[in-house]
């Protein structure tokens, strides 16, 4: 079984590695995984509280190269995104940009559901009335 | 399950089924032997083994069908995984750069802590699966198919954290190993 050119593109030259700062508020953090095959993805993101532009997006995925590959086109899409445009992306996005094979259509999975983790926590985070410097009670705790 | 049972049952279907049986059979007939004799043998490795056979159960049950179900990873021990795996990526990064002395040894000594943390976590997940495999037995006495969904539900959750932290015991072994 042979890796598509973009996902060996993406697997030898991730884009965005690394990690945001989880405490700041403007950070969102996505942390899921497949038990399947035991892959875990961190995906964060820095979000504008005025325009709700995603700024910064940054990855860190320990699994097989389709994963790291849908991870690291996932921070390339949502920069420069609203959070409504990156909610939008669909793992079917990345199967056919990557041309991801079946039997790994759940590392796309795993991506789309990573942005919407890291959505989600970003939201809680700012939700309404919630002091901008209150410690979320997300699931990033270490 | 009766273990013991397991055994001399194997051993008496094997007997029966063994070629020396089969001299002077037909052509057709020492070909189903042999058949069979391969499928009492997957049987019986599914069977002794009870990791094996809770998985079978479930994939029968039709609970682990790759892309029909969505499995779910417990997301405290995601974050757990998650910081292991940084630790093993260092102590790679550490060695290739040829890096010697305390910075590496303390690197070392937290790996093995860890692994030994999870090494007890697994004996723990597989004393829970086994007790969720004995409702399910218990349900399959009974006929109480509610029980028994629900008991099959555990398992699979049950499987799902194994396979992560069955992953990094062997993960952590293998680089330490490596010297």
């Amino acid at each position: 079984m042979a890796y598509s050119d973009k996902v060996v593109d993406h697997y030898n030259h991730p884009r965005n590695v690394g990690s945001l700062d989880k405490n700041d508020p403007s950070v969102g953090t996505g942390l899921v995984g497949a038990p399947e095959c035991g892959d875990v993805m961190k995906l964060q993101m820095k979000i504008n509280p005025e325009t709700q532009v995603i700024e910064e997006a940054k990855f860190k995925t320990f699994g097989c190269g389709s994963a790291i590959a849908s991870s690291s086109l996932a921070t390339e899409w949502v920069k420069g995104k609203t959070v409504d445009e990156a909610l939008a992306i669909k793992n079917t996005d990345i199967v056919r940009e990557l041309a991801l094979p079946p039997v790994k259509i759940h590392c796309s999975v795993l991506a789309e559901d990573a942005i919407k983790a890291a959505i989600s926590d970003w939201k809680r985070k700012n939700a309404a009335d919630a002091p901008a410097e209150k410690p979320a009670s997300s699931a990033a705790q270490s | 399950m009766d273990m013991n049972e397991l055994e001399t049952r194997f051993h008496q279907l094997s007997w029966k089924l063994h070629p020396d049986n089969f001299v002077k059979a037909t052509a057709e007939e020492r070909e189903l032997a042999l058949e069979r004799g391969s499928q009492l043998n997957d049987a019986y490795r599914v069977l002794r083994d009870p990791v094996a056979r809770v998985e079978y159960l479930l994939a029968i049950e039709g609970m682990r069908k790759e892309g029909a179900t969505k499995q779910q990873a417990p997301p405290e021990l995601l974050e757990e995984v998650f910081e292991l795996n940084e630790s093993l990526d260092e102590l790679r990064g550490a060695r290739a750069a040829n890096q010697d002395g305390a910075e590496m040894a303390a690197l070392r000594r937290r790996l093995e802590e860890a692994a030994k943390g999870f090494e007890e976590r697994l004996a723990d997940v597989d004393e829970q699966l086994m007790a969720a495999a004995k409702e399910w037995d218990a349900t399959v006495h009974s006929g109480d198919r509610a029980a028994g969904r629900a008991a099959l539900g555990r398992m699979n959750e049950i499987l799902n954290r194994r396979s992560y932290i069955r992953n990094l015991v062997r993960g952590v072994t293998q680089e330490l190993a490596q010297e």
